[in-house]
C-alpha cells in the first residue's frame, strides 16, 4: 500500500482541522444555536480528523516501521568555539512514526466519541460555543503533540494542552470549588513544566556542547530512528547531566500524568464536566505525560539511576492510588484514582524500558477509560449525583451503561479477554523479567502487583454499588433513563474497543507497530502472555478483588466497617487522602504564602516607601516654596533686590576669590 | 571741575536709593510707593547729572541728556502709575497693594 502511505506526510492536517475548529466554533458558535452552539461543527472537524488519525495509523501499520519526517528550519546558529562547536538549529515539523500514529489513533478516536457524545450530555449548559471550541483547542494541542519532531515544539503543544485543561477544569468557572481546581491543576502540572524546560535545556547544552558526529545539535534536535544507542554510546552512557536531565523529564511528566507526589490536581479536576474528564484522563492530558517519558525514552535514552528512578515512582503511585480509590464515595472520584493507578504502570513500563509496552497500555486504557468515565457521565446525566451512596439498581432502567462500565471495569480488572488484560498483563511480565537489573525492583513490582487486587475491588464496588441491587438508596433522586443514540453510539463504540484494543496485539500488522516503535531502542517486548504463571496469579487476584466486591457490596449491600475496627484510621487516612492536599495546602499557606507576604511587604514598604518617599518630599518642598508667590508687589519687589544684593556679593566677593584659586590675576 | 567731592555725592545718590528701596518695600500705599520709586529714580538720575559735571567736556553733555530723558520717563511712570491708583482703586476700593494679590496663580 504504497499509495496509503502519502498520507504520512499530511498529518499536520489533524491539529490544523482543529485549530480551524477551534477558530470556526469559538468566532461565529455563539451564532449558532441550531447547531449546538457549533457543537456539530466541532463533531464534524472531529470526525474528519479521525478520518485522517485512521488513515494514518492505517498506513502506519500496513507497511510498518516508517519514520516520516516534514520539516523546515525555525532559526540557525552556525557553528562557534565555545558554544556550539557543532552549530544550533531549531526546527519545527511533523514526524510521524508507529508511537505517534498510535498516539494519533487513540487521541482522534476518543476526541471524536467525546465530541458526540457531549453533544446531549452538555445540552443543558450554558457556554457551549466556548465549551466546543476549547475542547477543539485541546485535541489541536494534544494532537500537536503528539507529531511534533523535536522536543522544543514538544513543549509548545505541551503548554497549550496544559492551559486548554485549565480552562476546560474550570469550565463551570462561577462555582468556586471548579475554579480552584482548575488553578491547583495548572499550578501542580506548572511545577513538573519548570523541570521539563529545564529538562530540555540540559538536554540541549549537553548535545550541542558535546553533540557527537555531525551533531544532532546541528539537526534540530529532531527525534531520529535508532538515535539513542548511538548519543548515549557517545555521552558515555550514564553522565551526570544527562541523569540529571532524565530526572527533569520524569518531573514534567510526573506533573502531566498526575505520579507520585504531583498527582494531587488530578481527583480535583472532577470539577469539570464528565466529557472533558473521560477526554483528560484517557486521551490528552494525562497521556501526555507517559508519551513525554517514552518518547524520551526511546530516543534519548533514560540513564541507569533514571530508569530506577521511574520504576519507583510508577511503581509506587499504582498502588499509592489504587489504596486511595478504595474508599471514595464519589463515582468520579474513584475512576480518576483509578487513571493515577494505571498511569503509574504505564511509567514503570517506560522505566523498566518497555516504552511500546507502556504505550500499549496506554492505548488500551485509553478507550476503557473513556468507556468508564463516559458510563458514569451516562448515570450522573441520569439522576443528577455523583454519590455512589445514593445509587443502586441503576442495572434496570440503563441496561447499555451497566453493562458498559462492566465491560470498562473488566477491562480495567485485567479480566482476559478484556482489553486491559493483555497490556497490564505485558507490563507485569516485562517488568518480572527485568528483576535480575537492580534489588529495588522488587519492592515496586510487587507493588503494582498487588495493586491487581485492589484495581478489581474498587472498580467492582463502584459497579457493585450504582447498578446492583433494588432500586436507588436515595429514593428522592430522579427517574433513571438511557440517554439517545447520541450517548450510546460513543458507549458502544468504546465497548467494542475495551474487548478488541487488547486483541489487535494478535494482529501482525499491530503488533509490528509496537515492535517498531520500540525498534529504535530497549528491550524487545514480548507481546501475548508472556509468563503463564504470572498472568494466573494477576488473573486470580483480579477475580478475588471483583468477588470480595461482590461479597461486601453485591446485591445492594452496603458494607459498613465498624467503628472499633483497626482499619478505621487507615480508612481515614485514605479518605484524607494521605494527607497530601492538607499538606501542599500547608505549604502554599505557611511557605509560599509568608515568602508572598514577605515579598509584598518589600514591594510595599521599601520599594514603594523609596518612591513615596521622594513624592512626599517633594510635595512638602513645593509646598513651602508657593508661599513664596504671595501676589503682593512689594515682596516680588523684596525678591528682586535680595537677587541683586545676592549678585552683588559673588561679584564683589566669590568671584575673586574664586579667580584667586584657580591662579588668575 | 575735578574738585568736586565724588564719595560724598555718591554717598548721597547711595543714601536716596536706600531711602526709596525701604519705602518700596515697606509702603503698603500706593501712592507713598509710588513716591518711593520717584525717589530711588532721582537717585539714579543724580548719579548721572555728578559723572557728567565730573567728567566735562562733550563726555558729560551726554550724561546730562540721559537725566534729562531720564525726568521725562520719570514723569511718564508717575502718569501710568496714577492711572494704576485709580483703576486700582475702582476694582478694590482700596489703593492697598497688599490686597492686590491677583498676581498669584
Amino acid at each position: 500500500m504504497a499509495g496509503l502511505s502519502g498520507i504520512l506526510e499530511w498529518a499536520f492536517l489533524v491539529p490544523l482541522l482543529m485549530v480551524i475548529s477551534f477558530v470556526v466554533v469559538g468566532l461565529a458558535g455563539t451564532r449558532l444555536k441550531r447547531l449546538e452552539y457549533g457543537g456539530w461543527i466541532a463533531v464534524l472537524f472531529a470526525g474528519a480528523a479521525l478520518v485522517v488519525g485512521v488513515l494514518v495509523a492505517a498506513a502506519e501499520m500496513l507497511s510498518p516501521g516508517q519514520y516520516v519526517n516534514v520539516q523546515y528550519t525555525w532559526f540557525q546558529l552556525p557553528p562557534a568555539a565555545g558554544t556550539f562547536p557543532n552549530g544550533f538549529r531549531l526546527v519545527a515539523g511533523t514526524l510521524v512514526d508507529p508511537i505517534s500514529a498510535l498516539m494519533l489513533l487513540v487521541v482522534t478516536v476518543v476526541g471524536f466519541l467525546v465530541m458526540l457524545y457531549s453533544i446531549e450530555y452538555m445540552h443543558h449548559d450554558r457556554g457551549l460555543a466556548r465549551y466546543y471550541a476549547e475542547l477543539s483547542l485541546f485535541l489541536a494541542a494534544m494532537t500537536g503533540l503528539v507529531i511534533a519532531n523535536n522536543l522544543f515544539e514538544f513543549f509548545l503543544f505541551w503548554e497549550l494542552v496544559g492551559v486548554c485543561s485549565y480552562f476546560l477544569i474550570g469550565f463551570y468557572y462561577e462555582k468556586p470549588s471548579a475554579a480552584s481546581a482548575a488553578k491547583e491543576a495548572f499550578l501542580v502540572t506548572r511545577v513538573g513544566d519548570v523541570m521539563f524546560l529545564l529538562g530540555i535545556f540540559l538536554y540541549f547544552y549537553t548535545y550541542a556542547l558535546a553533540g557527537p558526529g555531525n551533531g544532532w545539535a546541528a539537526s534540530g534536535f529532531v527525534f531520529t530512528n535508532g538515535n539513542q544507542p548511538f548519543l548515549a554510546g557517545a555521552m558515555g552512557g550514564n553522565s551526570t547531566l544527562l541523569t540529571v536531565a532524565g530526572i527533569m523529564i520524569l518531573g514534567g511528566a510526573a506533573g502531566k500524568s498526575a505520579q507520585f507526589p504531583l498527582h494531587v490536581w488530578l481527583p480535583d479536576a472532577m470539577e469539570g464536566p464528565t466529557t472533558v474528564s473521560a477526554l483528560i484522563h484517557a486521551a490528552t492530558m494525562v497521556a501526555a505525560g507517559v508519551y513525554l517519558l517514552a518518547v524520551t525514552s526511546l530516543f534519548l535514552g533514560f540513564t541507569a539511576t533514571d530508569q530506577l528512578l521511574i520504576v519507583a515512582i510508577g511503581g509506587f503511585t499504582t498502588f499509592f492510588a489504587a489504596t486511595m480509590a478504595v474508599v471514595h464515595s464519589d463515582i468520579k472520584r474513584v475512576i480518576a484514582y483509578s487513571t493515577i493507578s494505571q498511569l503509574g504502570y504505564m511509567v514503570l513500563a517506560v522505566g523498566a524500558g518497555f516504552a511500546m509496552v507502556g504505550l500499549f497500555h496506554l492505548f488500551t486504557h485509553a478507550f476503557f477509560k473513556a468507556l468508564l468515565f463516559l458510563a458514569a457521565g451516562s448515570v450522573i446525566h441520569a439522576i443528577g449525583t455523583q454519590d455512589l451512596f445514593k445509587m443502586g439498581g441503576l442495572r434496570k432502567p440503563m441496561r447499555i451503561t451497566a453493562a458498559a462500565f462492566a465491560i470498562g471495569g473488566l477491562a480495567l480488572a485485567g479480566i482476559p479477554p478484556f482489553a486491559g488484560f493483555w497490556s497490564k498483563d505485558d507490563i507485569l511480565g516485562g517488568v518480572y523479567s527485568q528483576l535480575g537489573t537492580h534489588p529495588l525492583y522488587w519492592p515496586f513490582f510487587l507493588l503494582a502487583f498487588a495493586a491487581v487486587f485492589l484495581t478489581a475491588y474498587y472498580i467492582f464496588r463502584a459497579w457493585f454499588l450504582a447498578f446492583s441491587g433494588d432500586g436507588p438508596r436515595d429514593p428522592t433522586l430522579p427517574h433513571a433513563h438511557e440517554g439517545s443514540w447520541v450517548m450510546q453510539v460513543p458507549l458502544i463504540g468504546l465497548s467494542a474497543l475495551a474487548v478488541g484494543s487488547g486483541l489487535l496485539i494478535f494482529w501482525p500488522n499491530f503488533q509490528s507497530l509496537l515492535l517498531n516503535g520500540a525498534g529504535a531502542a530497549g528491550i524487545p517486548p514480548v507481546f501475548g502472555p508472556t509468563d503463564l504463571a504470572l498472568s494466573g496469579i494477576s488473573v486470580t487476584l483480579g477475580v478475588a478483588g471483583i468477588l470480595l466486591a461482590w461479597r461486601l457490596w453485591g446485591n445492594g449491600r452496603v458494607y459498613v466497617l465498624p467503628e472499633s475496627s483497626w482499619a478505621q484510621p487507615v480508612r481515614r487516612l485514605l479518605l484524607n487522602r494521605y494527607y497530601f492536599k492538607v499538606g501542599y495546602d500547608w505549604i502554599g499557606q505557611r511557605g509560599v504564602y509568608s515568602v508572598a507576604r514577605a515579598a509584598d511587604f518589600v514591594d510595599q514598604f521599601v520599594i514603594d516607601g523609596t518612591v513615596h518617599g521622594f513624592e512626599r518630599m517633594f510635595a512638602a518642598l513645593s509646598e513651602r516654596l508657593r508661599r513664596i508667590q504671595s501676589g503682593v508687589v512689594s515682596d516680588y519687589a523684596a525678591y528682586v533686590v535680595a537677587g541683586l544684593i545676592a549678585v552683588f556679593v559673588l561679584l564683589l566677593l566669590v568671584a575673586p576669590y574664586l579667580v584667586t584659586l584657580v591662579g588668575g590675576a | 571741575m575735578t574738585d568736586l567731592p565724588l564719595v560724598g555725592f555718591i554717598g548721597l545718590s547711595a543714601a536716596l536709593l536706600a531711602i526709596g528701596l525701604f519705602g518700596i518695600l515697606t509702603r503698603r500705599n500706593f501712592i507713598l510707593l509710588l513716591i518711593a520709586i520717584e525717589i530711588a529714580m532721582n537717585a539714579t538720575i543724580l548719579n548721572f547729572v555728578y559723572f557728567a559735571a565730573y567728567t566735562g567736556g562733550t563726555a558729560g553733555l551726554t550724561g546730562q541728556s540721559i537725566a534729562v530723558v531720564l525726568v521725562g520717563f520719570a514723569a511718564t511712570e508717575v502718569a501710568v502709575g496714577l492711572a494704576i491708583v485709580l483703576a486700582l482703586n475702582r476694582l478694590k476700593g482700596t489703593i492697598n497693594v497688599a490686597q492686590a494679590t491677583e498676581l498669584k496663580l
